[in-house]
Formats: C-alpha cells, structure tokens, sequence
C-alpha cells in the first residue's frame, strides 16, 4: 500500500521539495556573500551553479509520478479548462457531435434489434421461410394448401422439420367483455422445432395436428397469462372460449416469446386441427392456399439445395393436380424473411446518418483548425518551453476526445428519445420493433463511434497546429505562417465535401419526398374521409345459416338511424385491409379455358349501398338492390380493370362470369350475370397495380361471416364508436367490434413505409444541409478575419468596395461550385440505390437534380454574402494598427 | 548552461556517491553536494541541482529517509540518513563498480603496451 500513500502524500513531499531547494539557495547566496561577494553577484552565481529550478523541481517531481497516466490525467484537465474556458466553441462542437452520435445511435439500435440480432430461437441459423409460389402471378401468394405443405413434409429430404402457421384474430369469451385477440394457427412440431419450450405445461403432441373428439389445445403466451390469470399456475387444464369454441390450455410460454415475429403481439396459439373439422373443413381442401410455413434445414443442407428438394416435389405436385394453377417454391432464411423489405432502406438510412456524422465531424474539425491558428501562439509557447510535437499532438487530441465524449454522452440522451419517435412512427413491415432498446451494444456501439470520431476529427487539425517552425511563427507575430494557410486549405477542403455530401443526401429525401407525394395524391378509388369501419366475425352457431346475412342487415339499419351516420354497408374484403379480398380464378362464359390459364381475380361480397358508402363511382348498368339480397339468379358487378382485361372493348354488361367460389352446400361455383361496371380501387396497396375484381351481393347464401362495416358519417368517424360499440353489443352482447379503424387510417398506414422512409432520410438531409450550412459561413468569414490586414491594404490603396466583396464572394463560389460539381457526380451514383423506393418519379428526377443545386447555391451565396460585407467594411486605419 | 563541459557521470553514479557520503553521516542536502564536489577535489563538476532529483528517487525507493531539524549555521534543513536497505543497495553498487573499472582498467592497460 505504499504506493497508495505516496499518492496521498505527495502535495507535501512536492512542497518540501520547493522549501528543500529554496534553503539551499539561501545557504549558498549567504556563504558567497561571507566570502566577499555582493548580493547581487551571489543570487547570480548560486542560480548558475544550481541550473534550472524548475527543471530540477520538474524532475524530482516526476519521480514520485507514473508517467502516461498522470500525462493523461493532466492532459485531460488542462482540456477540460480549454474546453470550459471557451463556452461558445464548446457548445457549438459538442452539440453537432451530439446530434451525430445520437442520430446514429439510434439508428443503430434499430438496426441492431431488426437486422443484427439473432432470432431469440435455438438456432436460428438453420431455420427457413419457405413459399410457395404461384408461377403466374409472383406478386401473389406464398401461401401454401395443407394437403400440399404435407406433400412437402413427406416427400423432401433436406429438412428436420417443418410446420405451418397462420395469424388469426380470435374472440376471446370468458372476461367480462368479448375481447378480441391475436393468435396463430400452428403445427404441434412449431415449438420444437424453434427449439422453445413452454415455462409451464406442455408443448404439443404431434397427434394434435388432428382433430379429436375432446376439446381442442391451447398454449398462451406468458404475458397472457399474467394479464387474464393473474400468473395462476393452475391455468393448466382451463378451457379458453375462443370464437364460441372450447380449448384447453395446456401450456404457457417463456415471457417475451413471440412467434411470428411481427409487430402485433400473438397471445395464443392453436394446432391445425381447428381447421380441419367438420365436412368442408378449410384446411382440407388442395385449392385453398393460405398457410406460412417455416421449416428447419438438416444441418450441412444449404438453402439451394433445399430448395431444389423443394422445388422437384411442387413439379410433381402441378403434375399431379392439374385442377389447380401451377405453383414453385422459394427458399429464404428466417431472419431475411423477417427483416424483409426494411433491410435496403434501414441500410440506405445507416449510409445517410453516417454522412451525417462525416459532416458533424468536418464542421468541427474546421472550428477546430480556425481554432488552433488562434492558439498558435500558446503552442510556439509550449514548444519553446520544451513540448515535444507530440506532447501539443497528444494534448490537441485529448481535447477532441473530450468533446467527442461529452458529444456522445448528450448523444445518447438525443438517441433514447429519438428512438422512442423512430418506433412510434415506423412502419408494420418493421418486426422486432419490442426488442429495440439502448442496451449495452448500443453504449458500447455510441463509445466507439464517439471514440473514433473524436480521433477522425481531431487528428489533422492536431498535426496541422503541431507544424510549425519556431522562429518563424514567433518572429513574424504569428500572423500568415505557412501553418496558417495550410489550414485554411484543409478547412476548404472540408467544406467542399460536406457540401457534396449534403448534395447527394438532400438528392435521396427530395426524390423520397416526392414519392411519397405522389403517393399521397394517388386516388384510391374511393372517398376516405369521414369512414368508420371495424370488422365483425358474426359467429354461425348463433346466427345460424341465413339469420347472418339478416343480423347484419339488423346492424346496419339500427346503424343508419344513428345520428350523424350518412350511410351505412358492409363488405368482406376492406380495400387496403388485411382481409383485402380473396383471389381467385375466373372465366367468361363461353369462353372456357384450363383452370391454369384463368386469370386471377379479387373477389368481394357486398351489401347493396356499399359503392354509395365508399364513394365509389358507377361506371356502367346498375348497382345491387335490397331485391338482389332477397336470392334470386348470381349476380355481379366487375372493375374497369376486370371489363378492359377481359372483354377487350366488348360491353360486358348481360354476359356471364364464373369466379371459382362456392358458397354453403353446393360444390359448384355459380355463373353470375354481369349487371355493373365500376370505378377501379386500389385493393393491395396505394401504391400497387389495380386488379380485375369482381362483386358479389350478400344473400342468404352467399356470405361469409367476416364483414367488415363501412359507416359515412358527417363529423369525426371516430367519435361514433362507443355508439357503435353499444349498439353491436345490443343485439348480441358477445359480438366485438375488431380493427376499428377509419378509412384514412388504413390509406396512410398503406404508405406508412414511404413515409418513414421519406421522413428519415428528410431529417437526416435536413440536418446535414444546415451543418454545412453552418461549415461554409465559418470558413469564408473566418478567411476574412485572416485577411483583415491585407483587406485594409487593399482599401488604403483605394479598392472600392464592391471589389473587395466579389473577392471575397468568388472564394466563397468557388468552394460553393466544386461541392455542388462533385456532390451531382456522387448522386448519379448514389440515387440508384433508391430504385425499389421510388414511386411515380424516376431516378434522375429533372425537378430535384435542379432545385437540389439551386438550394445550395443560394445559400452558399447568403452564406458568403455575410462575411464579404464584413469585408467592405474594414477600416483600413485599425486594419493595419492590429500589428 | 554548461552541460556541455560537464563530465557525465554514468547513470547511478551519482546515487552511490551520494549513498557513499551519507554513510559516513547523516548531512542535508547543501552540506551532501559540497562535500561530494570538495572530496573530488572539483574535478567532478556537479550541477547542485542535480542532486535533488537523484535524492528524490533515493527517497521513493527508501534507500535514504530525511528528517527535518537544524544545521550547524542554525538553519532548518532536511537532514539525510542512510537506511539499511540503503546500506546493502552501496555495498552491491560500489561491488559491481569496482569490477567494471578493474574491467576497463584491463582493456586500457592492454591498449597502451
């Protein structure tokens, strides 16, 4: 411990050590003085014998010293004072940083949790998406049948295991309200097959893939469990009334687990088997694809190779099943799958923010290149007093640190709160967004960034302010060293780049903007304002057969009667909904074609005021009436699309289409006479092709149980609701209002990726457009505080003003131009990366790649206007009094 | 600055000497370099500063311990005294010493006949 008091002590022993030499001194002035000398001569000659006090002082000091640490501790508090010392510079740096750093913080803590992370399974590596395709319409599908997916089970070779699953919305009776809550549909393999086990109860047992005569099981999530058991270990054994159906629970599962991943929580899960009941069980039937599947490859098969496995069985399959249309297969890993179709621009966005940082870092490596031809003087001083270069180097450096650090710190503060906006606006394409978090690799990602750019912009100043000749810098008074001019070429050249990379970011956010402003004046189709929808699932066992069709007839008259509702319907199959519509496949009468020619076509039922309701226009014939709904010969009304694509000029009202659906007990899709023809809507996706659609009218026979209600209010949809919810609940108590939601709503969460995108990238340019903003205003004024005398010169030799500002302004352009020329060249370059994004504008977009250099270079102009009039008005008198 | 006229001493050289006087007795740090520079007879020209720092780092590695108190011309002065580790660490450095100079002595003897 001695080490330790020595530290303690050593303010004493540094003291003594003083006291000790002064005595000396003393001792020795006071015997040259008793031998003869003058006072005077004695001081002089006892100094000469002793040498250099400090020094020695210095020296002995240093014994009682570890060395790099205590160069480091010094060096850090002589910065801290510098730093403190000059408030404004300190702020100005550790405020960019800070926006820099905590931009791509959080960022990349986005990044990390959607892309980086593994998937919380057992091996995630091994796991796999696996699609099936439908070969004439790729944009279609991935799902699967069951009787194919068990082909595929059976048949390939390349995978341990594999299961289905599908997400649905289920109606949770046994609470003190109908409730309405997501779950999935899932093989008895799915957990073993992650790899996951259940914290309580039992997993599946693969002979619960069928149906049986007990009630069926059921394992629910922990946090499920929590909120509805209260964490009761006895819910083992309970029955979950779920869509007026008994299931036992049988497990529960680890917090947190979630499968799929998405963004919307699964709180249960169910096997196959529900579906498999009964005559016309769903799940029985080959034509009917609407399962996921993910499987789990043997280890060593690689995805190719799986998926030709695959890819042989689907051929032997369409060669097997000629009835159905011809379908292929498409492998990709799990974690592609789930990161999707946000990797690209997450990728894009983490380029952007890092360009962003380059720029902070420019900015202040330039505040700091102004900064260090101010304190030349301070270092010539320590370099006379004995700094080695490296000790100014290391001491320059230890003041970038510092202020990257403290950057970073506030940078995280900005991060945590960005990341919380960056969540709450991002898109439902964006999974795994409960796993974002400022953990520790987000800090430990933060520290490096801030280490790195404290070094990246701290280094050449630091090297630049270090060089320099002695003799030269403090004879000529400091003023127009080499040094000097060296850093106004390097700050030029700073500016230069930040100029071209504020180019090709504002290049990107104006090309997104103008996409997703495109996008907003898409017309749908229909009229979105003033909607209210929400989705009803009216269950069979207490509306029997035709008593559905008639309850919901009994919703909406009530509805229609309610104040403030302009027009009420219904629909199954809500444009830019989940349950946008069914496809199927269609042909004309009399016009037969094989069932794998026949074009695909979106299929919806509706209640007769539904086109009134949604705004949607009438091109042709007629609309349903309340007859229609009576029974009566199939009717139909087809899209523009429909009418164009099919019957190619012909008039298609009178003829007879047969859309491959069957309701109730017949087996045979019925033929439907054309009596309408309306207006396309855009069904997928805002920004998506429109399709050939068909409309059916809901009769007693033709429905299906999931209708959507559509209600044209005169003031804000929103505030119908609980009239709504009590109005429903009046005339069955166990019925739940789900997804309610108004039409806009669903029309702005269609192009909430857009958005996102267009938004960040936005900021992100925004941000970099206003620091180099900021950098080139820095550079121009401060070369002309530089050249204060030569401008004084310029003016006592009479230069009128106005040259002195195009001097001065031609500087500023020249730098303005360079930029801007090599930001164009980079953005040529740069904007294909956007290709996928864009949407009704190219990628060379003339508006954008004249307005982005405009911008810049009006500001540049503002930018360099400011200082050359500062310029003008330098009086020539004080100008060269300054010497 | 003189440091050029000096003769340098090797490094050490000036701990065992300084080690060497305060052997004999306990001095402060004036009366140490005035004894080392009239024993030599002033053919060692010893910077006095130079003496501190090579007392200091006596001082850490508790080769020596100082104490306050009063000199002969009544001054308050840090008085040096040899500690026993400080003794041994003499007796190795003056052993080694000698055998390097009775090396070196060697090779000039040789060079000259």
């Amino acid at each position: 411990m001695n080490w330790l008091k020595q530290i303690f002590s050593r303010r004493r022993v540094y003291h003594e050590l003083s006291d000790e030499i002064r005595q000396h001194l003393d001792e020795k002035i006071e015997e040259l003085v008793a031998a003869g000398m003058s006072k005077k001569e004695a001081i002089a000659a006892a100094r000469r014998e002793f040498g250099n006090v400090t020094q020695v002082e210095r020296d002995g000091r240093e014994v009682w010293r570890w060395p790099s640490m205590e160069d480091f501790l010094s060096d850090f508090r002589f910065a801290a004072r510098v730093l403190r010392k000059n408030p404004g510079f300190t702020a100005v740096a550790v405020l960019t940083l800070a926006l820099g750093i905590g931009a791509n913080a959080a960022l990349f803590s986005v990044i990390d949790a959607v892309l980086l992370r593994p998937l919380p399974f057992h091996d995630p590596g091994g796991l796999v998406a696996v699609h099936s395709v439908d070969l004439k319409d790729a944009n279609q599908g991935g799902e699967i049948s069951y009787p194919a997916f068990l082909d595929w089970r059976s048949r390939t070779h390349s995978f341990e295991a594999m299961s289905v699953w599908s997400t649905m919305g289920f109606t949770y009776t046994g609470g003190e309200q109908p409730e309405s809550v997501t779950g999935a549909m899932v093989s008895a393999n799915l957990f073993s097959l992650l790899g996951v086990a259940p914290a309580l109860g039992r997993s599946f047992t693969p002979d619960e893939d069928n149906p049986a005569n007990d009630e069926l099981p059921v394992i629910v999530s922990y946090e499920f469990w929590q909120s509805h058991f209260g964490g009761d270990p006895g819910v083992l054994g309970r029955a979950l009334t779920l869509d007026n159906q008994e299931f036992s629970v049988v497990g529960v599962m680890p917090p947190r687990f979630q499968f799929p991943v998405q963004r919307e929580r699964v709180e249960m899960w169910i096997t196959i088997a529900r579906d498999l009941q009964g005559k016309s069980a769903l799940a029985a039937q080959r034509g009917v694809s609407y399962l996921q599947v993910i499987a789990r490859r043997k280890p060593g098969v690689e995805i190719s190779q799986a998926q030709s496995d695959v890819l042989l069985v689907q051929d032997q399959l369409n060669r097997q099943y000629p009835e159905n249309r011809p379908r292929g297969a498409n492998i990709n890993s799990e974690s592609d799958q789930i990161a999707g179709a946000m990797r690209p621009v997450l990728l894009i966005l983490l380029g952007a923010v890092g360009f962003v940082l380059l720029i902070a870092c420019a900015n202040v490596a330039s505040l700091l290149l102004a900064r260090s031809t101010v304190r030349q003087r301070e270092f010539t001083l320590r370099a006379a007093l004995g700094a080695s270069r490296w000790t100014i180097i290391r001491q320059l450096l230890t003041e970038s640190l510092l202020l990257a650090m403290t950057g970073g710190v506030l940078g995280l503060l900005l991060a945590h709160w960005a990341t919380g906006a960056l969540v709450a606006m991002a898109p439902q394409t964006l999974a795994r967004t409960s796993e974002i978090a400022l953990d520790y690799r987000v800090l430990a990602f933060a520290f490096l960034v801030a280490l790195v750019t404290g070094v990246l912009f701290g280094l050449a100043p630091a090297i630049q302010a270090s060089r320099f000749d002695l003799n030269h810098v403090l004879g000529e008074n400091g003023r127009g060293s080499s040094a000097e001019r060296g850093g106004v070429r390097l700050r030029s050249l700073l500016v230069a780049s930040q100029l071209a990379i504020a180019f090709v970011l504002l290049t990107g956010a104006g090309l997104l903007l103008r996409s997703f402003h495109h996008l907003q004046h898409v017309n749908p189709g229909f009229r979105a304002d003033h909607v209210l929808t929400f989705l009803l699932d009216v269950p069979s066992h207490r509306h029997p057969g035709a008593q559905r069709a008639i309850f919901v007839q009994q919703i909406l008259q009530s509805t229609r009667a309610l104040p403030g509702v302009k027009s009420a319907s219904a629909v199954f199959g809500l444009p830019l909904s989940e349950t946008q519509s069914v496809f199927t496949a269609a042909e004309i009468e009399g016009h037969p074609v094989p069932p794998s020619q026949r074009p695909r076509v979106g299929f919806r039922i509706i209640e007769s005021d539904y086109f009134h309701t949604m705004g949607i226009p009438l091109l042709q014939g007629r609309t349903f009436t309340a007859r229609d709904e009576q029974g009566g010969p199939p009717l139909a009304i087809v899209n523009e699309t429909l009418a164009r694509q099919m019957f190619k000029g012909e008039n298609p009202i009178g003829h007879r289409i047969k859309p491959s659906i069957s309701f109730g007990e017949s087996d045979e899709a019925p033929l439907r006479e054309i009596v309408g023809v309306t207006a396309d809507v855009k069904s997928g996706s805002i920004g998506g092709k429109t399709v050939p659609e068909i409309y059916a009218p809901q009769t007693p026979t033709d429905f299906i149980g999931e209708m959507t209600v559509v209600v044209r209010t005169m003031n804000d949809p929103e505030a119908l609701v609980p009239a709504m919810r009590s109005l429903v609940s009046s005339l069955d108590k166990d019925l739940p209002l789900r997804q309610v939601k108004t039409l806009d709503q669903y029309v702005s969460g269609s192009i909430s990726a857009p958005r996102f995108d267009a938004l960040l990238l936005g900021i992100f340019a925004a941000l970099a457009f206003v620091l180099t903003t900021i950098g080139l205003y820095g550079v121009i004024s401060y070369s002309v505080v530089q050249r204060t005398r030569e401008m004084g010169i310029r003016i006592a030799l009479g230069a009128q003003p106005g040259s002195i500002s195009r001097m001065v302004m031609r500087e500023g352009s020249l730098l303005t131009l360079s930029g801007v020329g090599a930001g164009l060249l980079f953005s040529l370059f740069a904007v294909r990366l956007l290709r996928g994004l864009l949407f009704g504008t190219g990628e060379i977009d003339p508006a954008t790649f004249i307005a982005v250099p405009l911008l810049l270079m009006a500001v540049a102009l503002v930018a360099s206007y400011i200082p050359a009039r500062r310029a003008t008005q330098v009086d020539p008198i004080i100008a060269l009094r300054c010497e | 600055m003189k440091n050029s006229a000096q003769r340098d001493l090797f490094p050490g050289a000036l701990e065992m000497m300084i080690l060497r006087t305060l052997k004999r007795q306990p001095l402060h740090g004036y009366a140490l370099v005035q004894h080392i520079k009239r024993t030599s007879d002033d053919l060692l020209q010893i910077e006095e500063g130079s003496l501190y720092p090579a007392l200091q780092r006596l001082l850490k590695e508790e080769l020596v311990k100082a104490e306050w108190g009063i000199s002969s011309t009544n001054r308050r002065v840090r008085i040096y005294k040899l500690t026993a580790a400080g003794a041994k660490h003499l007796e190795r450095q003056v052993s080694s010493f000698e055998k390097m100079l009775e090396g070196i002595t060697r090779v000039l003897a040789r060079g000259e006949s």
